[in-house]
């Protein structure tokens, strides 16, 4: 197996828009199905404290129906500008439905030119997937769409070790236009273990989790993410970028337990 | 005029199904009945390993008309894990309750072998 | 009336669950009285699903009028076709004619295609121009192919990498292209995302081309390349292969990039996720799917390409009256097998059945069981029990699952001697054909 460490090859922005294109076409969109989900949600109340959320403006793409809740596609949209002064500042995911509901929380700024993210997750059964955005004029906007996981064995994943620990993929659009907006792909291989799962001898696997990631453009952060213990193995996360100019993309990953690993890749803006 | 209705569709009925129901006396809706009829409908699946109504004789050996007793004996048996040398009948059979196969020893004991 | 051969009326009773005229009295009749002698059923599709639903539903109501609608003349199973890739059984195998249902049911076969569905007509446009009535319609279409949404991978490029999903002349190509393969070339089967037909295919497929290679080919090399980070029946496939076929088959999942964008079909290369680029002496495209276009002319397709259908009864939640069963619905946990087209179609089958003479469907359960081939005298499988629970398609707790693990050479045999038993017994359930016949 040749060994693709921090591998950084072409890819046309065109291409990232069709492959966003057949994600999306993976599963329909819907109108918040529960537009009081989050009121349910305790650390969503928490964080909305008195404010009302505005619902729809956020697009959530999950499959209808899994066979394997513990690697679900999620793709989150935010209908929003994102100029200065009028952005999606923090998006929130929960799952409403897990032992402990909180995905991830992800900061955008503008050079990011929109908020969205396409990950991967993990659902301990049917359930609401929720999504807050909070824009930097302090508005909130909210999502919810509704994922049944069936329990079947014909897709029984097998809890094995991750190999490679802590290696890193990364893949930016090699050449942008000003103003235009190209994918970033990356994923840590990492297990994400949850601290809720028993070795073959029976001793509870200590939480280990990959907990921030954050990504620079030439010192100026594009995004930054706190991850939880519902993100699947593997932490995956395509977002976009918008660079006016030429320049290099830095990417740095932490874990709770103190390790980090870091990436670069450069993008030509003509 | 409703009565007309009623009564042409009951007889277009009869004549749907003429083949089946010609010379039939009327059973009595007991449980046997409606057991017999779910073992039909839980029996489809087992056509198809074994072949339509379980007759086919192949290395899956054929289970219409073969004794009751021995036919239920091997499903509790595959059901409890009790049966040496089984493969996926064990996996199976725990789908279904001991109502169920004992209702399904019964039918494919009345169906005739090949 | 016609009686059909085999059936006893006890029998027909039974399987119908009509108990008596008493209980014709009281039904409520779906259908205008002058159509019920003549109640017509137009099935589109012969393979596991089709076929079935056409023969049981002449099986539990002989008078129904049913015709069933195929293009082919002989139709080819997509089960079995690894086993003559791997050289272990002949094409012709695989093929099963209509004698039986035309001959012994009655049931009207018309090999077309059926090109559009009418549902205020209650109508079907056969690719010669005909159209046929229907009172309820069955759809079996399997899948198609969502061309393009794998960058490169369109029709033209099926032609040079051929995806061999469908049982036919892209099978033997793939075959022709292995034959052709110098020994130490490298093998490439690309394998998608969720949900597909037949989940353990792939796994098998390579295992079979892992076979034939070992024997004809030995330096050659198969790199699986996948868009999931699991599979059906993993731990057996992988424990099958180390035993089998030492580090010949390279599986490389998601997390490793795995995850293919782009194919360049004339090149015989693909491009990964994050970028690697690797070439083929012989590319395997198993691309995305959806349910076959007949369904989305019909309406009963969603978003997703696939079929939502009423968990009981299979029949559409979209469009009233047409039933969608096999590979083109979404019956998750129920996997996109054979095996489980063949018992959704009977299920169907006695639904419509009970529907037509006005009676309640029954309350169904369904069983699965997926045969793999790793090698010649190595079968494994995963079998399910399916319900329907709080309105929804289930699998049985503490029911089904996979082979066990590290079991002996004898348990792998027995289970690929039933392997070939389980193909001759779904054939003679679905076409009535009998193996060597």
């Amino acid at each position: 197996m040749k060994k693709a460490v921090a591998s950084v090859r072409a890819w046309a922005g065109r291409r990232g828009a069709l492959a966003l294109a057949a994600l999306l076409m993976a599963a329909p969109a819907s109108a918040a199905r529960s537009p009081e989900s989050w009121d349910r949600i305790a650390p969503a109340r928490e964080l909305l404290g008195d404010a009302k959320p505005r619902a729809g403006g956020i697009e959530l793409r999950l499959p209808a129906v899994t066979q394997d809740g513990s690697s679900v596609p999620l793709t989150v949209r935010v209908d929003h500008p994102m100029e200065e002064g009028n952005f999606v500042e923090a998006l929130y995911l929960f799952a409403s439905g897990n032992p402990s509901p909180e995905l991830a929380e992800i900061r955008f700024t503008p050079l990011a030119g929109e908020a969205r993210i396409d990950t991967r997750i993990r659902l301990d059964g049917s359930q609401t997937v929720v999504a807050l955005a909070r824009t930097s004029r302090g508005e909130w906007l909210a999502g919810a769409r509704e994922v049944r996981v069936t329990v079947s064995g014909c897709n029984s994943r097998s809890a094995g070790s991750v190999e490679n620990l802590m290696e890193v993929r990364v893949r930016a659009p090699d050449r942008l236009r000003a103003g235009q907006t190209g994918d970033v792909r990356t994923l840590i291989n990492h297990p994400m273990e949850t601290g809720l799962r028993a070795d073959a001898e029976g001793r509870v696997i200590p939480e280990r989790i990959v907990r921030t990631f954050r990504v620079e453009f030439e010192g100026r952060t594009v995004l930054e993410a706190r991850y939880y213990r519902a993100m699947a193995a593997n932490p995956y996360l395509l977002f976009p970028v918008a660079p006016e100019r030429s320049g290099t993309l830095s990417f740095f990953w932490k874990e709770d337990a103190g390790e980090s690993v870091t990436a670069e890749a450069s993008i030509r803006v003509s | 005029m409703k009565q007309i209705l009623l009564t042409a569709g009951v007889l277009a009925v009869a004549a749907l199904f003429a083949g089946v129901l010609v010379q039939s006396a009327p059973e009595p809706e007991s449980g046997e009945v409606v057991l017999a009829d779910r073992a039909a409908v839980i029996a489809q699946s087992c056509a198809a390993c074994h072949g339509t109504e379980g007759r086919l004789v192949t290395a899956i050996p054929p289970i219409a008309g073969r004794p009751e007793a021995v036919l239920h004996a091997q499903l509790v048996a595959f059901k409890k894990d009790q049966m040496p040398g089984a493969t996926v009948m064990p996996r199976l059979a725990k789908g279904f309750t001991d109502e169920e196969l004992a209702a399904l020893a019964r039918y494919f004991s009345e169906l005739p072998p090949e | 009336m016609k009686a059909i051969p085999g059936i006893s009326r006890r029998e027909a009773l039974r399987l119908l669950g009509v108990v008596g005229a008493g209980s014709l009295l009281g039904a409520a009749l779906p259908l205008k009285a002058r159509s019920l002698g003549s109640a017509r059923v137009v099935v589109v599709g012969g393979g596991f699903g089709g076929a079935t639903a056409a023969k049981y539903l002449k099986r539990f109501a002989p008078s129904l009028d049913v015709t069933l609608v195929e293009p082919q003349r002989r139709f080819y199973t997509c089960p079995f076709t690894n086993l003559y890739l791997g050289g272990l059984r002949d094409f012709e195998s695989l093929g099963h004619d209509y004698r039986q249902l035309t001959d012994h049911y009655g049931v009207t076969v018309v090999h077309e295609r059926a090109e559009a569905v009418d549902t205020e007509r209650k109508e079907i446009r056969l690719s010669g121009g005909a159209a046929l009535s229907w009172d309820r319609l069955v759809l079996s279409p399997g899948i198609d192919f969502r061309w393009g949404e794998l960058e490169g991978y369109d029709e033209a490029a099926a032609v040079k990498a051929p995806h061999a999903w469908k049982a036919g002349p892209q099978t033997m190509l793939l075959r022709r292209q292995l034959e052709a393969m110098p020994d130490g070339g490298t093998f490439i089967l690309v394998a998608p995302d969720n949900p597909f037909r037949c989940p353990p295919g792939p796994y098998e497929r390579v295992s079979m081309i892992a076979h034939y290679l070992r024997t004809e080919k030995p330096r050659s090399k198969i790199l699986l390349l996948d868009a999931k980070d699991s599979f059906s029946k993993q731990g057996l496939f992988m424990e099958g292969w180390k035993e089998n076929y030492g580090d010949l088959i390279e599986w490389v999942p998601r997390s490793s990039d795995g995850r293919v964008l782009r194919v360049d079909a004339g090149r015989l290369e693909v491009e990964t996720e994050f970028g690697e680029i690797h070439r083929a002496d012989v590319l395997n495209v198993v691309p995305p799917q959806k349910a076959g276009f007949i369904a989305e002319r019909a309406g009963v397709a969603d978003e997703t390409g696939w079929v939502p259908v009423n968990p009981k009864t299979f029949e559409s939640t979209r469009v009233p009256g047409i039933y969608v069963i096999g590979d083109a619905t979404q019956a998750a946990p129920m996997p996109k097998s054979g095996f489980v087209a063949n018992t959704q179609a009977k299920i169907t089958a006695r639904a419509i059945a009970a529907d037509l003479a006005g009676k309640a469907p029954p309350d169904p359960k369904w069983a699965n069981t997926c045969y793999s081939l790793i090698a010649p005298g190595w079968g494994i499988t995963v079998a399910g029990v399916y319900d329907v629970h709080d309105g929804n398609l289930r699998e049985v707790p503490d029911s089904g699952g996979v082979s066990p693990l590290g079991a002996d050479r004898s348990f792998r045999a027995r289970e690929a001697t039933y392997a070939e038993a389980w193909y001759a017994g779904i054939a003679h359930d679905t076409w009535g054909t009998r193996p060597g016949a």
